[in-house]
């Protein structure tokens, strides 16, 4: 039906960062989380470029093209482009041959519309078989797709419940959450990210005509970072969150394979379900910001509650320096400069007992409109990967707890997900093994009545 | 599979392009309008009737006997709703919502069924509802006028069995349109009828070459109905609260499913 357009650049791993740092002598600086490389002897810092690096200005084109087959997918190590959506699905699939129609179907809706193509004319009387929102020609745009499941998707189905991932439970609530029901959970969800909203929402639209029987849109919440121009050296700073701190100076280095395999990737090591290795966990969290009573706080005290400068992003310790710098508390054991309290301080402690609660956050901002008080709704999609959600998120989320940040935000949805294993080629589709082994069991069990018969 | 029937349509339209054919098709359409103007006349004379019972219970102040007759009274209208949307400013007198208009409850401008549903079930009262109650006896008079003199234009008719999904799938599967008394699935009932009986019309023009389009078709509308059926309570159906949420994910499902194939009835037949 479509043919795939040409020429289009692979984005996969462009590299930047690293190249400027280094030109800027700040190489020893790179590595995100304190001691630890020395503690693994790494020698060289983490290359390449990291998610979180802010879309560079007039640096998209509309032939970006993230590939979509691989070992795991795309839109997780991959650069987080300027627009990205969460959607959230209710299942219908009775049946593992159900599940894999859809499967199928995402797969190669997912694969057109990441490549790109020409979508065909039809009789004019038919609806057209395109939105049409991008024109005739649909550009892939740095446009990724990934699929995550909810528990409920496994929970609510007898012969997927016993290959549901090992962690992976309904979102429960933190002491600061006001989640509001109808934007929470669900049985799968997308995450949509690409260069302009258009291809986002064009992409969202395309997979809701083409899956009307099988998935109910739920909810969803949709984001952007801004575009940064780069210095007149060429360094690209982290973009800045609605609360005006750069957000993501520490991420962990999303290029450095090896790192990724050990906080995000679920390897054969996890006692996981077979099935599920390749695939991540995905916390999803939309947290309001309230900004009108922020820009009311101090500079000083916003600046103490997140433990970094507001305009450089620098580690409070380090007040001239850049956002690069590795936050260190080892000689502050009182919190004297970085409160004990400060965001970043709880989120990553840097001590060698909260090493394996390392996280690869991927968020975007929102904007939604204006609360019945006349306050205005904005916050942050906070989008996060670990290969152990218990570890992970869940383990920040509780250090982060009672947090003086918490006077200025409150989550109100998300909820927690398993991304599926990539797709390895045109013969393999979203959520293969996943099905095979449904199957099997399903196969078992026929075989158990029988004998017990 | 949506491509299978896009091609089934392109080949039929293939046929039909040449202007004698557009002609025929056209003219194959007399039979099932005309069939479908005697049932939408049908519909409306019971609307009528049932109505004047409706609203003199409601002036008599019988809450009781209002309320039992208010579902009932409103499937005649749900069933053919794509023709008697036809004349908005009806419509919008009979069966507007409350957040259809500015002030909702309290606006002048919301009358008909939903502002003495809202009578009925929030206050339990028929206090101040008469003017109400004589203002939508005459718009539904009015309405059989107006439809009775009308030619049914056949794209209107063909595509109000795609129309009444779309509704149901917008503003109706959240059991928002009867919000006081949660009689919805007597609505569903009747939205779902009225466009399987434009199907049921048109099929003898399609079923050769159609006939996966029209199995599809028919398996979406007969999941409805079995799961309607399970909420059949007298001559009716239980509250909208009592449907379970699986339930729910069928229904909208189907008519997702039912919109996206229906609206394409209209080519199928070689209309614009
Ligand atoms: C609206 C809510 C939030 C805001 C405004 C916010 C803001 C920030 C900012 C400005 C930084 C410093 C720059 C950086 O390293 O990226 C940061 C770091 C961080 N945040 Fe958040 N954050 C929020 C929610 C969360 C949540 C829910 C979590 C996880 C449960 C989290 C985990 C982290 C982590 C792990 C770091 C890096 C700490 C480090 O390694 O030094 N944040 N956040």
């Amino acid at each position: 039906m479509t043919k795939r357009s040409s020429p289009t650049r692979d984005i996969s791993a462009v590299s930047s960062r690293r190249a400027v740092l280094k030109a800027l002598g700040l190489a020893s600086a790179l590595c995100p989380f304190g001691g630890m490389a020395v503690a693994e002897g790494t020698a060289t810092p983490p290359a390449g470029r990291h998610v979180t690096d802010a879309p560079v200005a007039n640096a998209a084109s509309p032939h970006d093209r993230v590939p979509f087959h691989g070992a795991h997918q795309a839109g997780i190590t991959t650069p987080r482009p300027a627009n990205g959506m969460i959607a959230s699905f209710d299942v219908v699939a009775d049946t593992p041959d159900a599940l894999e129609r859809l499967f199928r179907r995402l797969t190669q809706r997912i694969s057109f519309l990441t490549a790109g193509g020409t979508i065909d004319e039809t009789d004019p009387r038919l609806p057209p078989p395109d939105s049409g929102i991008v024109g005739p020609v649909v550009r892939p745009d740095g446009l990724t797709v990934t699929v995550s499941l909810g528990a409920s998707l496994f929970e609510d189905r007898p012969w997927l419940v016993r290959l549901k991932p090992r962690r992976l439970i309904r979102m429960t609530r933190f002491p600061n959450d006001a989640l509001d029901r109808q934007n929470c959970h669900g049985d799968l969800a997308l995450q949509i990210c690409a260069n302009t909203q258009d291809t986002t929402i064009h992409a969202l639209r395309d997979i809701i005509k083409n899956c009307p029987d099988q998935l109910i849109l739920k909810w969803k919440q949709e984001g952007n970072v801004p575009v940064i121009v780069p210095g007149p050296d060429g360094t690209v700073q982290s973009a800045r969150n609605f609360l005006g701190f750069r957000d993501g100076s520490a991420n962990p280095d999303a290029a450095d394979a090896a790192l990724m395999d050990r906080l995000v990737w679920v390897g054969e090591d996890r006692d996981e379900p077979a099935w599920a290795v390749g695939g991540s966990y995905q916390a999803v969290r939309i947290i309001r910001n309230f900004v009108e009573r922020w820009d009311r706080t101090p500079l000083r005290e916003q600046e103490l509650i997140m433990g970094r400068v507001k305009n450089s992003g620098a580690p409070l310790h380090r007040r001239g320096g850049h956002e690069f710098m590795v936050p260190d508390f080892s000689d502050d054991p009182k919190g004297v400069t970085t409160p004990v309290d400060a965001h970043i301080r709880l989120a990553n402690p840097r001590t060698d007992d909260t090493r394996d609660s390392l996280i690869l956050r991927r968020p975007f901002n929102y904007s939604n409109g204006v609360t019945r008080s006349g306050q205005l709704d904005q916050g942050l999609l906070f989008i996060c990967y670990q290969a152990d959600l218990e570890r992970g998120f869940i383990a920040v989320q509780r250090r982060l707890d009672g947090e003086p940040l918490e006077e200025y935000i409150k989550p109100v949805g998300g909820g927690y997900f398993y991304v599926l294993p990539g797709v390895h080629s045109d013969a393999d589709h979203l959520g293969s093994a996943l099905i095979a082994a449904a199957r099997t069991g399903l196969a078992e069990s026929v075989n158990r009545e029988k004998r017990t018969r | 599979m949506i491509r299978k029937h896009v091609l089934a349509a392109l080949a039929l339209i293939a046929v039909s392009t040449g202007s004698s054919t557009a002609q025929n098709t056209t003219l194959d359409l007399v039979e099932p309008i005309t069939e479908y103007k005697i049932y939408v006349t049908e519909k409306l004379d019971r609307l009528v009737a049932d109505t004047k019972t409706f609203t003199d219970a409601v002036k008599a102040g019988d809450v009781t006997k209002a309320k039992a007759l208010f579902a009932p009274t409103r499937m005649s209208y749900e069933a053919v709703e794509p023709i008697a949307e036809l004349f908005s400013d009806l419509d919008a007198s009979i069966d507007s919502r409350a957040d259809d208009h500015e002030k909702a409850e309290a606006d002048p401008d919301f009358t008909g069924f939903h502002r003495i549903e809202h009578g009925l079930w929030v206050k339990n009262s028929t206090a101040d509802l008469a003017p109400f109650a004589d203002k939508l006896m005459s718009d539904v008079t009015e309405l059989r006028k107006r439809i009775t003199a009308l030619t049914l234009p056949p794209d209107k008719v063909v595509g109000g069995a795609a129309v009444l999904m779309e509704e149901v799938a917008a503003t109706k599967i959240s059991g928002e349109e009867d919000r006081y008394s949660h009689t919805d699935l007597w609505d569903f009932r009747a939205n779902f009828d009225g466009s399987y009986k434009i199907v049921e019309l048109v099929r003898p023009l399609i079923a050769k070459k159609e006939a996966a389009f029209l199995a599809k078709v028919d398996a979406n509308f007969s999941k409805v109905s079995n799961t309607l059926d399970k909420y059949k309570q007298g001559a009716g159906y239980v509250s909208y609260e009592k449907l379970t949420e699986d339930d729910r994910k069928v229904l909208a499902v189907a008519v997702n499913t039912l919109a996206e194939d229906l609206s394409t009835l209209r080519a199928k037949l070689g209309l614009d």
